[in-house]
């Protein structure tokens, strides 16, 4: 699978940023000199505590904002304002980077399901018969057939994240972001949809995702960053390096210290809610 | 459950709302006559019929009209109780007080009567022309509630389409329809929370507080998410243009339809 193309590029590398910074206008900065690379496939995890800059970062690597200052660029080219003026390089970006929003009443902004899920091939010029071919796959993959009539508004939290993940899956992006997919969801529903995450890896998709749900990182993770609240990146590194890291893990906000009581003597530990992945 | 209370008031009115969507939704995917029909022959064709209804002045077809939307209410599967109370409640009722003093206008007298010396009298003309004025708007009202109950309305907004409007102003009001739900669930969860903090006695003055601050609060969501979700269509390949997916189909019955309703107006 062949994201970035183009004489002089050589490279794996999908996005990278050097040194970025972005405040929202009137308010604290929200990103403060952030460094990563992303090569095509991997799988990356963002975790950190609310207000870390998390989705801020996804936003900036979707072209939805733009650094105050340093360099973000996809496939070499810098992301800015001027570049998605250029119809063809959106279009072209469009159909490579999919993102899937935290808040699917976000996302959702049509009627009826069907209309949602066909949004995005209709607006980047997908032939209507290739769109109904893609369109039958993905609700037989999500099992979202009853759901295609009905209103975004008469839908559970789980369906609303099936079909938004649908809204952007039939794109056909090469690149997944998500913004804490696994949010407010049932055991089963999480694990579907992780499941589909891999399945989009495995065929050669790089996925890239904001969670706090460490139960879920090692598993869709190649790589962790560690995002802190002076909005810089603590630490990366392999997810399970990472998850045993107790004390980074802490001092982050990401675990919490948890008592309770056996035979009448309190015991004080970390609560990391991670007890297959690692001893707390 | 005190009426005059505005917490009380503000969920039940969201709840009713929510309902009586829900119930609209609920007919208008069941599995009558006009339901099956393409929305846009059914535009036309209940569009023709009180074309028809405007045009004529013979109260003979208006009550043929009326007796044939009627028809429409039952083999479309509409409870009749229902349609009669959604038709004839405000709009019609209130056309007939418009068109009292009518009956007195110059004419043929029919019935002619004393009051303290002040002669009054009901004639034919007046009778006829404040007949056919409430039986116009009874007619057209029927139709276009018809034509509300039995459309989904996002499918009733691209139905629009015919009348060469702007896709941009549909998926605008489409937009509008969807997120009016979000917001009355919201509106609906801020009553209830308030209710559970402070009881349903809030004094006048303090109430109206509560009240300009949630209206306050709403806008503000309002704007934060008008622009998340333009993201979210920047994001889809959203360049300024919107396009539209189209799976209307015109079928046998939706010809025949049509045929059959130019049909009776070229009758009548």
């Amino acid at each position: 699978m062949v994201i970035c193309s183009g004489d002089d590029y050589m490279d794996n590398i999908v996005f990278e940023l050097n040194d970025v910074y972005f405040s929202y206008p009137g308010k604290f900065p929200a990103l403060c000199g952030i460094d990563i690379r992303i090569n095509q496939g991997q799988k990356i995890s963002i975790i950190g505590a609310n207000g870390s800059g998390k989705s801020t970062f996804l936003q900036m690597l979707d072209g939805l904002i733009f650094a105050d200052r340093g360099r973000v660029s996809f496939c070499g080219q810098q992301l800015n304002e001027k570049i998605f003026s250029d119809a063809k390089f959106s279009q072209e970006f469009r159909r490579k980077v999919g993102f899937i929003f935290q808040n699917s009443d976000v996302q959702l902004f049509c009627p009826t399901v069907k209309e949602d899920i066909v949004f995005g091939p209709l607006q980047l010029g997908l032939a209507k018969n290739e769109i109904q071919k893609r369109l039958e796959k993905l609700i037989t993959t999500l099992g979202i057939l009853d759901l295609l009539d009905r209103s975004p508004n008469q839908l559970s939290i789980g369906e609303k994240r099936k079909v938004a993940l649908a809204s952007t899956l039939i794109i056909g992006p090469n690149i997944l972001i998500l913004d804490e997919p696994t949010a407010g969801l049932d055991p089963s529903t999480t694990r579907h949809i992780i499941d589909l995450l891999i399945d989009e890896n495995i065929a050669g998709k790089t996925i890239i995702t904001a969670t706090h749900d460490l139960h879920i990182v090692e598993e869709i993770s190649d790589i962790v960053y560690v995002f802190g609240a002076d909005k810089k990146i603590v630490k990366f590194g392999q997810a399970d390096n990472i998850l045993n890291d107790t004390a980074l893990l802490t001092a982050n906000n990401l675990v919490h210290i948890h008592s309770h009581r056996h035979k009448d003597k309190e015991h004080l530990h970390p609560h990391v809610h991670l007890d297959h992945h690692a001893d707390t | 459950m005190k009426s005059n209370n505005f917490i009380e008031r503000s969920i039940v009115g969201a709840l009713t709302f929510l309902k009586d969507s829900i119930f609209a939704e609920e007919v208008a995917q069941g599995g009558g006559f006009l339901q099956s029909l393409d929305p846009r022959a059914k535009v036309i064709g209940l569009l023709l019929f009180i074309l028809q209804a405007l045009l004529t002045r013979n109260i003979s077809v208006l009550f043929f009209l009326y007796a044939l939307s009627l028809l429409l209410v039952l083999i479309s599967k509409i409870n009749l109780g229902f349609f009669l109370k959604r038709t004839w409640i405000f709009i019609p009722l209130f056309s007939l007080f418009i068109a009292l003093p009518a009956i007195f206008g110059p004419g043929e007298p029919l019935l002619i009567w004393q009051i303290l010396g002040v002669k009054f009298s009901v004639t034919h003309q007046g009778l006829d022309g404040a007949m056919i004025f409430v039986m116009r708007v009874i007619t057209c009202v029927s139709f276009v509630v018809l034509l509300n109950l039995t459309t989904k309305h996002f499918a009733l907004l691209k139905a629009l389409r015919i009348f060469k409007i702007q896709q941009i102003f549909i998926m605008v009001l489409g937009m509008c329809y969807r997120y009016v739900y979000l917001f009355v669930g919201i509106i609906q969860n801020t009553y209830l929370a308030i209710k559970s903090r402070v009881g349903i006695g809030v004094q006048y003055q303090r109430g109206q507080n509560i009240v300009a601050w949630n209206i306050a609060s709403l806008w503000d969501r309002s704007v934060g998410l008008n622009e998340e979700v333009y993201k979210a269509m920047l994001s889809r390949g959203y360049q300024g243009e919107a396009l539209a997916w189209n799976d209307f189909k015109i079928r046998t019955r939706d010809c025949m339809w049509l045929f059959a309703v130019v049909m009776i107006i070229w009758i009548i």
